[in-house]
Parts: structure tokens; sequence; C-alpha cells
């Protein structure tokens, strides 16, 4: 497929996705003496059409690249936002782009995508065991860099009850942890 | 500072605790041509049963604990554990992780403490040598 | 064949990657069939230090920037690059020009001081010390330069939300250039030592293969990638610091060879050339260094104050000696840490492509396959890698290994 221009490449994801489709944007910024553009794009779908939107990226470039699975913990629901990058290879050419889901906190499931994309396996691990989400269909379900005997039910970057609790924190000798809001 | 009970080389295992490498990196480069630790005497070796010094960076990560004491253990006597960079004295920039299990002289006795982050390769020397000097004095008085 | 009849053996090797000193912790599980590997599998966390959850909850961002340097010793500006970058796009900071040339001078030198550091290792897991210690004599020149510049020779700390710390000033400039020169006229020694002898064409030929197909399926990224044929490079593709005025280009062995195999002697192959490269870069960067103020906010308390009332999201990427680093930032008004963080280091990736250079290979390339890739475990965490086989379980140490490796090239010879 030829190249498109960020408010394109939205309006296709609108197209294609219709209702689950939920919100886009475009973010700019110059850099240096030129004012050459860094450019990146961040689209929000709906959990259903979360495997047609990954779909679609594959079409938009042969072979996208995952760069990682960053997940935040806002309350009630989690949010998950796969970086994605498209257009590669050449000179100022390419793109970032933010896919977010959000997910309830009561059905924190989340489908696949190992079998478009192979090297999405260790993210994929690594939200697991970090956040909790579970990843339905995934090829390797161990742990990825949490040592086995950790606890069940810690995830550390929760920021609700489930984190790390107190007394698991290395705190050196007559100091107290601290403590932000 | 004379030596005396040492008439061969110093025998040095290094055991990287989950250390970020500077310090790693510094140790390497004294055995580089620059700094040249081995005129003087000072070997690497592969195993911690050839060893004399232990040289030891790195927060202890949890998962290593294991194993950082069963290599102490390994270690013949008579014998002296190095920690070298700030991870292993307090922590550094991590003292407050979950996954710590503590500062290195939490899980083995420590001897000779190189703080710096990381320090520098004539530190590392520097911190050999008085181990050296400390190592004479215990054979001393074990054969007194 | 059934699996009964084969008498397969199950190895547990502890394998450090590198040289006895630089035993990252790290274990690889082999499943071997005779002298050939089959399988491979991959555990991690032996480093695992909880840098994103200190950043979340305890630090405030310009602390972050410090523990984001101790990520890795190695890789030691890209980390703090990346995030800077992240930062400033959630907040809407824009650095001045003259810091942004400051920062590519920086991250060359680093890119020098990490190839170079590289190429001995892979030299020594060849055999060939004498190479190692002279590849990190020729080191010693830029870590010289670069404690002249920044003032230490490993965590360099030049970094600021919305600058740099230090000035790169016009008298520093000869120093500079004599360290530029003298790197180009050791170029081509190195290049002849490393490129053209026949022990090393033989030990690194058509050993540790990844095709293209599979580096993009993947996701490997960095000099092992660009090595496969995939022109990935930050530096070229999405524009930041001084790169974007200035026209990088990814390399690929074809633009030595002319063919592209994939193997260990290609990595060499990119990985020299980019320490060429790097030394026009840096060249470039001082003739055309604009003038102008180091740091948007001078200030640290009204920095502090901004960040903690700003809102947004951002992603920074930098290109690393080993790959692409992508540091994503959220931050949300009123709160002083950060609200979420999340780091991917190269290695993260590159390691999912060690089963596939393994397969078929000997027991004896596995340390110069494994080091070819430059795994930086701190960077990502450990890798245990298991074997399927049924029998019996013996363990092998790095000592075996590192001497199995020599005696092959001594058959060689």
């Amino acid at each position: 497929m030829e190249k498109l221009t960020p408010q394109a490449i939205i309006d296709s994801f609108v197209t294609e996705l219709g209702d689950g489709f939920f919100g886009g944007s475009v973010h700019e910024c110059e850099v240096a003496v030129k004012k050459n553009k860094f450019r990146s794009l961040w689209i929000e779908v709906k959990k259903g059409a979360f495997r047609h939107a990954v779909e679609h990226i594959c079409r938009l470039q042969e072979y996208p690249h995952l760069a990682i699975i960053s997940s935040s913990d806002l309350g009630a629901e989690v949010e998950l936002t796969y970086h994605f990058t498209i257009y590669y290879g050449e000179h100022l050419q390419e793109l970032s782009l933010g896919l977010r889901v959000k997910l309830p906190k009561n059905d924190l499931t989340i489908p696949t995508i190992t079998d478009l994309i192979p090297g999405a396996v260790f993210t994929e691990r690594e939200t697991q065991e970090m956040m909790g989400v579970k990843v339905v269909g995934i090829p390797d379900n161990r742990r990825l860099f949490l040592p086995p005997d950790f606890p069940e039910g810690v995830y550390p970057w929760r920021k609700d009850e489930k984190g790390p609790p107190d007394d698991m924190l290395r705190v050196l000798p007559g100091r107290e942890p601290k403590k932000w809001q | 500072m004379s030596l005396t009970a040492f008439k061969r080389a110093l025998w040095v295992y290094h055991l990287n605790t989950g250390s970020c490498n500077g310090c790693d990196i510094e140790i390497l480069a004294v055995l580089t041509p620059r700094y040249d630790a081995e005129r003087f005497g000072i070997k690497l070796v592969g195993s911690p049963r050839h060893a004399d010094v232990l040289l030891v960076t790195g927060p202890v990560v949890k998962q290593m604990v294991a194993r950082t004491k069963r290599i102490y253990e390994q270690t013949p006597d008579p014998k002296l554990v190095m920690a070298v960079g700030n991870c292993g004295i307090e922590g550094d920039v991590f003292h407050e992780s979950y996954s710590l299990a503590g500062p290195i002289d939490q899980i083995i006795p420590v001897d000779v403490y190189v703080p710096g982050c990381p320090p520098r390769p004539e530190a590392i020397i520097h911190g050999v040598a008085m181990a050296w000097v400390k190592l004479e004095k215990a054979a001393k008085q074990e054969v007194a | 064949m059934a699996v009964e009849e084969k008498k397969k053996a199950t190895y547990t090797i502890p394998v450090g990657p590198i040289h006895p000193a630089l035993k990252e912790p790290i274990r690889l599980a082999l499943t071997v069939d005779g002298e050939e590997i089959v399988d491979t599998d991959i555990f991690a966390g032996q480093v695992h230090r909880g840098i994103e959850w200190l950043g979340m909850n305890r630090n405030n961002p310009i602390q972050t920037i410090y523990a984001a340097e101790r990520i890795c010793g190695i890789c030691n500006i890209c980390h703090p690059s990346a995030f800077i970058m992240a930062v400033e796009h959630a907040a809407g900071i824009t650095p001045p020009p003259r810091a942004e040339y400051i920062r590519a001078i920086t991250a060359e030198m680093e890119r020098i001081h990490s190839h170079l550091l590289w190429a001995g290792v892979a030299a020594h897991e060849i055999g060939f010390d004498t190479i190692f210690y002279l590849a990190w004599r020729v080191r010693e020149e830029v870590m010289d330069l670069i404690e002249y510049v920044t003032g230490n020779r490993v965590t360099k700390a030049m970094f600021q939300i919305g600058g740099v710390r230090r000035d790169i000033t016009e008298e520093q400039f000869p120093r500079i250039r004599q360290s530029l020169d003298y790197y180009r006229s050791m170029f081509g020694q190195l290049k002849r030592v490393f490129l053209d002898d026949k022990t090393i064409q033989m030990r690194t030929r058509n050993v540790g293969i990844l095709k293209k197909e599979d580096a993009l399926k993947l996701l490997t990224v960095g000099p092992s990638g660009r090595a496969s044929g995939v022109p990935k490079d930050v530096r070229q593709d999405q524009p930041y610091a001084a790169y974007a005025d200035l026209d990088v280009k990814a390399i690929t062995p074809d633009v030595l060879t002319g063919t592209v195999v994939g193997d260990v002697y290609d990595r060499i192959i990119v990985r020299l050339l980019e320490v060429k490269q790097s030394i026009e870069i840096i060249e470039q960067c001082m003739e055309k260094m604009p003038p102008g103020p180091l740091l948007a906010q001078p200030k640290t308390a009204v920095l502090l104050k901004t960040l903690t009332k700003a809102e947004g999201e951002g992603i920074g990427r930098a290109e690393a000696p080993r790959g692409e680093v992508v540091h994503y930032v959220r931050m949300e008004a009123g709160r002083e840490t950060l609200s979420t963080w999340k780091v991917r280091a190269p290695t993260y990736v590159n390691l999912m492509c060690v089963p596939t250079i393994l397969k078929g290979a000997q027991i004896a390339d596995v340390p110069i396959a494994f080091a070819s890739l430059d795994p930086c475990m701190s960077c990502t965490n450990r890798v245990v890698v298991t074997d399927r086989a049924v029998g019996r379980k013996s363990v092998v140490d790095y000592e075996r290994l590192h001497q199995l490796s020599l005696e092959k090239t001594k058959e060689l010879q």
C-alpha cells in the first residue's frame, strides 16, 4: 500500500471499524534547526474491535514493528497501549502509532496477537505478570521477569491494593518508605 | 607494606548479582594494557574454587541470593570479599525497590568496600591492593 | 526416527555471554542432538530491579533521569535521551537547538565506545585475545575523550529535561578533532584485522544466520537486524535531536560485500562501518552547531513545578548502539511522580530471535553466535534457555563452553 498521511490513516480506521472506533489524534512537534516534524498518532478503539484494528495495521504496513505494550492503572479501568511503528526504512518517513484499549477491572482479558506478530510474545507475558491482565490464547504462559516464588496476586504496576505491599520494599535501616499520593 | 605470604598471583573471581554493568566494564578495563593489573599478578579466573578474592557487584536481586551464598561457600579459605560500586554498598538509586534483597553485606560478609558509580579503574586496583594486605595479615595470624 | 532410538542428552548450560568478568546472569538450556542444537528456551529475570516501579512511585521526573541512566552502564546516554524526549513531548517543553546538537555528539561518542567494546569481546569469544586487548586499548582513546567532554568515563549525566547540563565550547573542538583523526587512522588497521583474517572468516561466515523475514517477524532491531537486511534506523526514519538536520543512512552489509547473508560476519561489518559513520556525524555536528542557550528552563525549582502541573503523554525513541530504545511516559496534573513509565530496551526484542539463530548450530558456536547479538542483560533481564531432550542431565559450565570454542578455532588453523 502506498504511504498515507496521518489524517488519512485515522480516516481509514474510521471507515474500517465504524462503531468500534473511539477517537484519534495526531501529535506533532518540531525538531532542531530545520524544524522537521516528529509525528505520532494515537487511536483508541473498543475492545470488541481490537483484533480487527491490528489486522488493519498489518494491511497498512507489511510487518509492522510492535515496540511494546504499556499499561496504565486508571482506577476503575486498565488502559493498554500497543505502540506500533509503520513506514520505516526511509528518511523521515516513519510514524509512531499508539493503539489504545480500555479494559474494565472486573474483566481484564484481551485476545493475543502472536499469530499476526510472533514477536509479541515477550511483551504479552510481561503485561500478564506485571499488571494482571489475562491474554487469551497466548502460546507461552510463564512468568518472564519476576522470580517464580513471587507471591501470586501481587502486580507491581498497579496502584490499588494489588501493588507490592510495604513489607516487600527493601528500605535501608533507619528510613521509612517514601509515600507519594 | 611488605608482602611476604603471597608469593604467587592473586586470583580474583567476579560475581554479578544484578548490576548495570558499569562497574563490570571498569573491572574489565583494569586488565587491558592501559591499566594492566596483570603486571601486579592479579588475574581473573573462571571458577570460584580457584579464587582468593571475590569481586561482587550489583544490588543483590532476590533471584540471585541463593547463587551468591553458594558461590561464597564454594570459595576456599583464606578468602576476601570486595564490594565494588555503590549498589552493593547501600543500593544506590535502587534502594527502595521490591525486588532487592538488600546490600551485599546483608547476605555475605564483606571486607573491602570500593565506592563509586562506577569507581575508576585506579580505585579498583587500590581496593585489590588493600585486600592483598589484609589477606596477608590474616594468613600471618593463622600461621602464628 | 523415533525419540527412544536417538540418544539425546539434556545439557543445562549456564552461559555467561561474554568474558568471565562480564558474566551477566543468564542461563541457556539447549536441547542437543549429538553436536547439533535443536531447540532453545528462554527465561529471564535475574537483573530485574523494579526500575519502572521506582519511577512511578518514588521519584520525581528529574530524579528519574538518574535512575534511567543506571539501567545499563554501556548504553548510558540512550536511555536518558529517550526518557527526556518522552517527558518533553508530554509536558510541551522544547529544547533549544544547541542542546540538540550536543546530545547528538555525546550519543555518537557512546556508540563508538560500545562498538569497540563489543569487537573486543567477540574476538575473545573466538579465541584471539590479542585482538581483544587491541580493541580495548583503542577504546581508551574515546573514553579519555568522553571524560574530557562530560567529566566521567561511564555515567555521563549530561542531560536535563529541556536541554543539556554542560556545554561543548569552541575551545574543546581541537581536542575532539584530534581523537577523531586518531580513529580515522586506526580504522584501516581495525578493518584489516577483523574483516580480512581467514580464521575469523571461517569461524563467523554462515554461523548464526538470521534471515530477513525472520528478523521482521521477530521484531529484531539495531545492527543485528540491519545485518539481516532490514534497513531500520531511528536516526534515519524518525527525526530526533540533531539527526533531523543530517542525512544518516542505515548501514546494511551489502555496502561492503554486495550481498546480505545475515550471519555473524555481517554483524561485524555493520558495527565497524557504524564506527566510521559516527566519526563523520560528530564532524558534521561540530561544523553546524548553532549558538544559543543550553536549557529551556534554567531554574530547576521552576522546572519541577512545571512538571508537576503537566498533563499528557509522550513517546521518545532513540537509537542505542544495540538498537531502538523506546520510552513511554504519561503524566498527570498534580502528581509529583510519573503516572506511567514503560521502558523498551533493544535486547528485549533481540532475545526472541535466539532460538532461530542457534538452531542447527554446533555447541562450540554458541558463545560467538550469542555474543554477536550484543546482548545487554541489564537492559532486559536474564534469559534462560532450556533444553527439551529426554535423557541424562549434565551441567556444562562456561569454562567448558569457552574451551570448546577455542578448540574449534585451533582445528581450523
